[in-house]
């Protein structure tokens, strides 16, 4: 059993020493764990800009344009805005990454525009709705194909025709949330970007 | 050897973390939408309640007694993000299911309340029988739950992308097994059900004692 009393010297001495091994211990698995997660990541984000921008052959992050999406954006927040070219290197649109706050955190979605601001395409990376009610944004195709189409310059009147899904109004609110910011992202930022080149 | 196994079983019945002790309560519910998510829920939280069983009592002569609560959250920390970073590496599709539910193991009361409760005043072998026994009746209990949860919310039960069972496609299951409130209700019943099989293990034990009584006093 554990001593009755210790002196504060002992107290410090063994929290350090717990701390420490504790720091060691977690040190070696974010090393050998950090390139994995940092490729999953990286694989699941492409898979989704791929999908949602099939004439793309690769996507370049531009960082440069973040503080300005943001900005654009407004309350929605956007991890990235990626620049999709084709094999030729020419523009053929963008990929916004949102996350706006759907029923249970959080959905991690990319837009993809073309252009002329026009949606191609919304797939959801992650989310934590509720199965079987908030899943169905996902679940059900046609949600999240209604946007394909919206104009940018006009999305929030656009977006507001399209239907929610019955039992799932945070989710699609935080899904239409996603594509308005991504268009205002393209409407404030990119539309310029596009015509410089 | 008997009081391993007896430490073992306590775990999973007489004195079930989710049903009897009714601790760690917060995540099961949460979780136990999914039969998979659920699952995995299951494996990190016995993984972890094994080895910070396993590290503090095998460190408990060294551990002030004053000091003692923050010496096992650091231990309990330091498993959750291996499981946390882990998982995330490997099984990227259930971390998205339990996003913040895996990190929240740290302030599940059921792994500190192990940690306090018997590691802290039992050896290695005894904790590990206890943690075992813990971690596979927090598990046994969310899984059933998440069963039943799915398969009556969304008429099918899914593991790893493969459909284990399903309801004919005209089934529309009540949506609200699916949110708090049915988890609640089906969590009731459980607890019912856990009540009445207590009772009557401890019944039966009561009887054997007897038994053995007389057999001596004769």
């Amino acid at each position: 059993m554990a001593k009755k009393s210790a002196s504060p010297l002992q107290m410090v001495f063994s929290v350090t020493v717990v701390c420490a091994v504790s720091a060691a211990g977690l040190a070696g698995t974010y090393a050998l764990t950090k390139d994995r997660i940092v490729a999953q990541e990286q694989q699941a984000q492409n898979e989704a800009l791929g999908s949602v921008l099939p004439e793309a052959e690769s996507f370049e992050l531009r960082e440069d344009l973040a503080d300005a999406a943001t900005e654009a954006a407004g309350e929605t927040p956007v991890m990235g805005v990626y620049e999709a070219l084709d094999g030729s290197g020419a523009l053929v649109g963008w990929g916004v990454r949102t996350a706006p706050r759907g029923y249970g955190g959080p959905i991690q979605m990319v837009v993809g525009l073309d252009r002329d601001g026009l949606v191609t395409g919304v797939k959801v990376i992650s989310m934590n709705e509720t199965p079987g009610l908030g899943t169905q944004i996902v679940d059900l195709p046609w949600f999240l194909e209604q946007f394909v189409g919206v104009d940018s310059q006009n999305a929030a009147e656009e977006v507001r025709e399209l239907d929610a899904i019955t039992g799932a109004t945070k989710s699609s609110r935080g899904a239409r949330h996603g594509v308005e910011a991504a268009c205002a992202v393209h409407a404030g930022v990119l539309e310029g970007e596009g015509a410089g080149q | 050897m008997k009081k391993w196994t007896e430490v073992f079983l306590d775990g999973i019945s007489l004195e079930n973390p989710l049903t009897v002790l009714l601790i760690g309560l917060c995540s099961a519910l949460a979780v136990s939408s999914k039969f998979e998510g659920s699952f995995f829920m299951g494996i990190a939280v016995i993984f972890v309640t094994l080895m910070s069983n396993v590290i503090i009592s095998a460190i408990r002569n060294f551990i002030p007694h004053e000091v003692r609560i923050p010496i096992f959250i650091v231990v309990i920390a330091s498993f959750v993000t291996i499981v946390d970073l882990t998982m995330k590496a490997f099984l990227p599709d259930v971390y998205g299911f339990l996003g913040v539910w895996i990190p929240l193991i740290v302030v599940n009361c059921m792994v500190l309340g192990r940690a306090e409760a018997f590691a802290y005043h039992n050896g290695v072998w005894l904790s590990i029988a206890d943690a075992l026994g813990m971690g596979v009746g927090y598990t046994v209990v969310i899984v059933l739950l998440a069963a039943t949860r799915e398969l009556i919310g969304s008429g099918k039960l899914e593991f790893l992308g493969a459909t284990l069972i399903a309801f004919p496609e005209w089934y529309r299951g009540p949506n609200i097994v699916l949110l708090f409130p049915g988890a609640f209700i089906l969590f009731g019943f459980i607890i019912a059900g856990t009540y009445a099989i207590n009772r009557r293990l401890r019944a039966r034990a009561a009887t054997a004692a007897v038994r053995t009584e007389r057999g001596a006093s004769l």
